[in-house]
């Protein structure tokens, strides 16, 4: 295998897998911040049996994160030696933040999981508050140096060597607030209808009791806040992109062509070597008045630029349509449960509901899967945005095929070992 | 004040600190491997309830530590990243798999056999990350990784890192572990007011002790005849560290016969601290030799000073932060459950 391949592949793979424990290391403690609180407050012990219940699932992932997070702060040198030589001092500031804000997330972890018979139940409580704080400043300041690569801004290079920085400024670029914005709200659908998934299929199976109801209530609660929320801030980073990043933003719409009032794609086929986009919905000028507020201004295409600096835009294409369906079908899942709330005053348990729930947690990985897809290939060739390339950053050392193979090896065992065990304390 | 030095006074605490907190986490496995995953239950579970609420914060101080390295010191990251490409992916899998072995068996084992499968992976990899972590030091205090000035590696990317030090220091750094968790171990079954465990914590305490004095020994015979440049560094600079490293070694050796044990655990602690920081001083000023030093490698001052400051502002959340998190678990209060 390519070399270049093998570590983009490893890269994929190890990111992918975390960001999914990283999701619910944000959200769980909101949740079980929210069930601890109920207990407190009414006492019903029900509420604090979820409450230890989930802070035994949370150790789990909290662990997987961990260590998964420290395979990436390794991996940004193992595999891309020239880009963190060069780039490290631009982005470590809020690399060092959330170095900061993991620690606190961690020393409060082991407070909260091991404190519960050690604490006043107020005191552990409120030792739950810098979980999710931290874990929350952690995705901040962690995705502001992804958006950095995206739109990088704050430095002088000289030579290849970064002579002078400003490490806000490259912290505050362009993509940092709607990334970040986009990311924690990824992270409480995922979390939020995750955790929805998991107790309709319980209640699919019969078990209705109080406990689960309320588990599934507060799961689809936090998915169906985050739902409409996130559709606005996705429109938010699309504008972002089309002008910060205008070959991202015609390879995520399949838009070849430099062109006045470009039609918005809904699916569809790019074919890269006619240029053209193939089967798709077109509504005239919708792509251009998202994109600039007026339906009749220029939308620039891929042809712009070379072929050699284009995205695979296939790829690109076909993840963004999976992100946008996926966000839609969570949507539609909000607005029915909102609506239902209002008109009916209750969440609605009908079969169709429940299973369409269900569906709704693997859908959420799914889109925040295909949406971490979108913007890290649609950045391609480069790793820094016309600055580096990362065909450039990519290391010398030998055998990164089979440290790939191995990283497959070690992924599988670690998700065949996490779905074990919660599992097993779904059981318990 | 320059901002590269107190960057780097901070690294080298976040590397000390990993050494003793990390290094007494691993241990804990270490002592699982040594004795061939035969320990009694009683045993096990005392090793898993003292390391349990704190390994995970004792872990982050190695993502400080890289951290610090990648914004502070490029091209030095760079460098360290190629030339030691197959210790560290070594270390990393034996973090990850030390991690989720604790994790699974923990929360998660149903049966017997899982738990003793998990277990087993976590010994196992406990052993394996600080031997490869110490092979990864050893080989850039020895300095004869084939570094350029700017990051670049020109050695071998396989054999490159393997020197007589790096291997020594891949045994010393498993055996840094297994002493320090013994020292420690000895404290917690008195709290834990286990008699028998006492007795056993304390006879591994001291014998790892005696032979991490003579390996120590050994160490530095080593740097001498094959270090130039450390050896240096220890004569100059560094000697006092070495000394009083001796000091405290016998010191808690003294306090484990007389059946001290905090005094031990704090003894064995600074024993291990004077050596690592007497190994960084030594190691002044270069930071990969021969290619990279401090001040070929370091970044803009204004990124410099921006990691300071943010460090301050860590201090000032994590040190009440650790505080509460030691005394909640480490204190003396009685162990309930």
């Amino acid at each position: 295998m390519e070399p270049l391949l093998a570590a983009r592949l490893q890269m994929a793979l190890t990111l992918g897998f975390h960001i999914i424990f990283a999701c619910f290391g944000m959200g769980l403690p909101i949740l079980l911040l929210v069930a601890e609180g109920r207990y407190l407050k009414t006492g019903d012990p029900e509420w604090k049996a979820l409450a230890r219940r989930w802070s035994k699932a949370f150790a789990v992932l909290f662990a997987v994160g961990a260590v998964s997070g420290t395979v990436l702060s390794f991996e940004l040198g193992l595999l891309w030696p020239r880009f963190m030589g060069t780039f490290g001092p631009v982005i470590g500031l809020p690399f060092s933040l959330e170095a900061i804000a993991f620690f606190v997330e961690a020393i409060f972890a082991g407070i909260y999981l091991y404190g519960w018979d050690r604490l006043s139940p107020r005191a552990h409580w409120l030792s739950g508050f810098p979980i999710a704080i931290a874990g929350l400043a952690s995705a901040v300041f962690v995705v502001t140096a992804n958006a950095w690569m995206n739109c990088p801004q704050g430095f002088t290079l000289r030579g290849g060597k970064v002579i002078a920085a400003e490490p806000v400024s490259a912290m505050l670029n362009p993509a940092s607030g709607p990334q970040v914005v986009h990311m924690v709200l990824a992270a409480g659908l995922v979390c939020g209808f995750g955790v929805a998934s998991i107790y309709a299929a319980a209640r699919l199976r019969g078990n209705d009791s109080p406990r689960v109801r309320r588990a599934m209530m507060l799961g689809l609660a936090m998915g169906a806040l985050c739902a409409p929320l996130q559709a606005v801030s996705g429109d938010w980073a699309a504008r972002t992109v089309a002008r910060t990043q205008p070959v991202k933003f015609a390879a995520l719409e399949g838009q070849f062509k430099t062109e006045a009032g470009a039609p918005l794609r809904i699916g569809g086929l790019p074919d890269p070597e006619t240029e053209t986009t193939r089967y798709a919905i077109e509504i005239p000028g919708g792509l251009s008045w998202l994109a600039h507020g007026d339906a009749g201004k220029v939308v620039e295409g891929l042809d712009r630029v070379s072929r050699a600096d284009r995205p695979p835009v296939v790829v690109v294409h076909l993840a963004f349509q999976l992100m946008i369906g996926a966000g839609l079908f969570l949507l539609a899942i909000a607005f029915w449960t909102g609506g239902s709330l209002i008109v009916r005053r209750k969440i609605p348990a009908t079969r169709p509901f429940l299973w369409l729930v269900v569906l709704a947690g693997p859908l959420a990985v799914i889109g925040l899967e295909a949406g971490w897809i979108v913007t890290e290939v649609g950045r391609q060739p480069w790793i820094v945005q016309g600055v580096m390339r990362t065909r450039e950053a990519v290391t010398d050392a030998p055998g990164i095929g089979w440290a790939f193979a191995a990283a497959l090896f070690i992924y599988a065992t670690l998700t065949t070992g996490t779905l074990v065990a919660l599992r097993h304390l779904a059981r318990k | 004040m320059e901002p590269d030095l107190l960057l780097l006074g901070v690294m080298l605490t976040g590397v000390t600190l990993y050494a003793l907190l990390g290094g007494a986490d691993f241990g804990g496995g270490v002592w699982e491997f040594n004795t061939a995953l035969r320990a009694p239950e009683k045993e096990r579970a005392l090793i898993y309830r003292a390391i349990g609420p704190v390994w995970e914060a004792n872990h982050v101080w190695l993502i400080f530590v890289l951290v610090g390295l990648f914004a502070g010191f490029p091209s030095a990251f760079a460098a360290i990243c190629r030339a030691l490409w197959v210790p560290l992916l070594l270390a990393l899998t034996g973090i990850v798999f030390r991690g989720v072995g604790f994790a699974f068996r923990s929360y998660a084992a149903d049966s017997v056999r899982e738990k003793a499968l998990w277990g087993a992976v976590f010994a196992f990899a406990s052993t394996a990350a600080p031997f490869f972590l110490g092979a990864a030091a050893g080989a850039i205090l020895h300095g004869r990784l084939d570094v350029t000035s700017d990051g670049g590696f020109e050695g071998d990317y396989l054999t490159g890192w393997v020197s007589s030090l790096s291997v020594f220091s891949a045994f010393f750094g498993v055996g840094i572990c297994a002493y320090l968790a013994a020292a420690f171990m000895t404290r917690e079954a008195r709290l834990a007011g286990d008699a028998p465990l006492i007795k056993v914590w304390r006879l591994r305490a001291m014998a790892s002790g005696l032979w991490m004095g003579v390996l120590s020994a050994l160490g530095i015979g080593l740097i001498a005849a094959d270090v130039p440049h450390l050896w240096e560094g220890f004569k100059t600079r560094a000697w006092p560290l070495i000394a009083g490293s001796a000091v405290a070694g016998c010191f808690s050796l003294w306090a484990l016969w007389r059946s001290r044990f905090t005094g031990a655990a704090l003894g064995a602690a600074a024993t291990v601290a004077s050596v690592v920081v007497g190994a960084g001083v030594a190691l002044y000023p270069d930071l990969v030799p021969p290619a990279i030093s401090i001040e070929s490698a370091r970044a803009p001052r204004e990124v410099l000073w921006a990691l300071v400051a943010c460090v301050i502002a860590g201090v000032g959340v994590l040190t009440p932060s650790m505080i509460l998190l030691f005394r909640l678990f480490k204190g003396k209060k009685p162990e309930d459950a």
